[in-house]
């Protein structure tokens, strides 16, 4: 587990822009955090970083959405789903296994069916004003590459 | 009578024409999950190619699964409107069933489709007196609960599919001598076989039109999927 203290929106986009870099298709991140910590506006970072020229926009009422980057992008935000049932109904698993990159909000909702090899990042605000407290775990060679790759500390 | 078979319930998107017992032409690309970009411009090339018109066909045959849920949405959906122009029948063909009929094997057939997480749609076929029987239907099921079935209870197996080629591994250290995967050119889902599957079952009860055709996903049941959620 890897923890990050992102002072301001700079150091949190910067962050998220080079998160996005590193990613590649296949890779899966689940984002968890309160309403308002910024799982969305961290997803737009990671999307500059991926190369996607969209408005990257909220997917709570889309479930969700797809993007043209570097490789694809597809943003679900599963705060609204009641169980697994309607995720199965979207084809989630064309995605999740798609050669694109998936970013889940309120990935802790649907964990027992995200693949095991996964990113998972949780925002927190921290004591600042936009201060973002960032806690990457999960588990797979990926998560093992980009955690390096991101040269924290 | 020209029967038009099509299979999107895996990468290999995969369309063909019959005229009656002979096989017309044959179009299958396996790349991404792009069939709703390829699937109707890769029929019409065949089409094209072969002088015949959509109006020409008499009779659809289409995966109905199981496979991948948006794939299977967009085979169905394409032959649905096709039928659909000119009101024809279309016959539902499953696509373990389609897989198995690519191979003429005196012994067990098991067809495998990537059902992620280690596990598998797969059924068991034999060939009886020129028939394809169903042994054990399809169902989704671990890799290592198949094995063990293969194992214990069958002999001489051919297995296909995505889903074998993925565990290939996995099946011949466990079934060893018993088992062998097929030839490339029979590993995959085969619009051919759709088609001579949908001419055979014409009269069968797999007969559906534009209006009440569904895939078969083939989940695992709500009952299932909470056991698997305790025992994880």
């Amino acid at each position: 587990m890897v923890r990050i203290v992102l002072k301001g929106l700079k150091e949190t986009k910067e962050f998220g822009e080079k998160l996005g870099g590193l990613l590649e298709g296949g890779d899966l991140l689940s984002l968890t955090g309160d309403l308002g910590a910024g799982k969305t506006t961290l997803t737009k970072s990671i999307g500059v970083g991926l190369g996607v020229s969209d408005y990257i926009t909220s997917p709570t009422f889309t479930l969700i959405n797809e993007y043209k980057g570097r490789v694809w992008l597809y943003h679900f935000d599963v705060y609204r789903l009641e169980d697994e049932e309607d995720l199965l109904d979207l084809g989630y698993e064309d995605y999740f296994y798609s050669n694109g990159v998936t970013i889940v909000e309120w990935g802790d909702k649907i964990e027992e069916i995200l693949p095991a090899n996964r990113i998972n990042i949780n925002i927190e605000k921290g004591k600042e004003l936009d201060e973002r407290i960032i806690t990457l775990s999960g588990q797979g060679d990926r998560y093992d590459k980009i955690v390096k790759e991101l040269n924290i500390n | 009578m020209r029967v038009l078979g099509v299979d999107t319930s895996t990468m290999m998107a995969t369309c063909a024409v019959l005229d009656g017992e002979k096989l017309l032409g044959e179009y299958s690309l396996n790349q991404d999950m792009s069939h709703s970009e390829s699937l109707v411009p890769m029929i019409k090339e065949m089409l094209d190619s072969l002088n015949l018109q959509v109006s020409d066909i008499d009779l659809y045959g289409v995966s109905l699964g199981p496979g991948s849920f948006t794939g299977l949405r967009i085979g169905i959906a394409t032959v649905k409107s096709f039928a659909h122009v000119f009101n024809k029948p279309i016959i539902g063909v499953s696509t373990l069933e389609g897989l198995a009929f690519n191979l003429a094997h005196g012994g067990t057939i098991v067809p495998m489709i990537d059902a992620r997480r280690n596990r598998v749609y797969t059924g068991i076929y034999k060939w009886e007196k020129g028939r394809l029987i169903n042994i054990l239907k399809p169902s989704i099921k671990e890799m290592e609960e198949l094995l063990e079935l293969l194992n214990k209870d069958y002999d001489n197996i051919m297995v296909n599919g995505n889903g074998a080629l993925l565990h290939k591994e996995k099946i011949e250290d466990s079934l060893k001598g018993k088992v062998r995967l097929s030839p490339i050119s029979l590993n995959s889902c085969r619009a051919a076989s759709i088609a001579e599957l949908a001419l055979l079952n014409r009269h069968g009860e797999n007969q559906y039109n534009y209006y009440n055709l569904v895939p078969e996903y083939l989940r695992e049941s709500q009952a299932q999927r909470e056991l698997r959620k305790r025992e994880s």
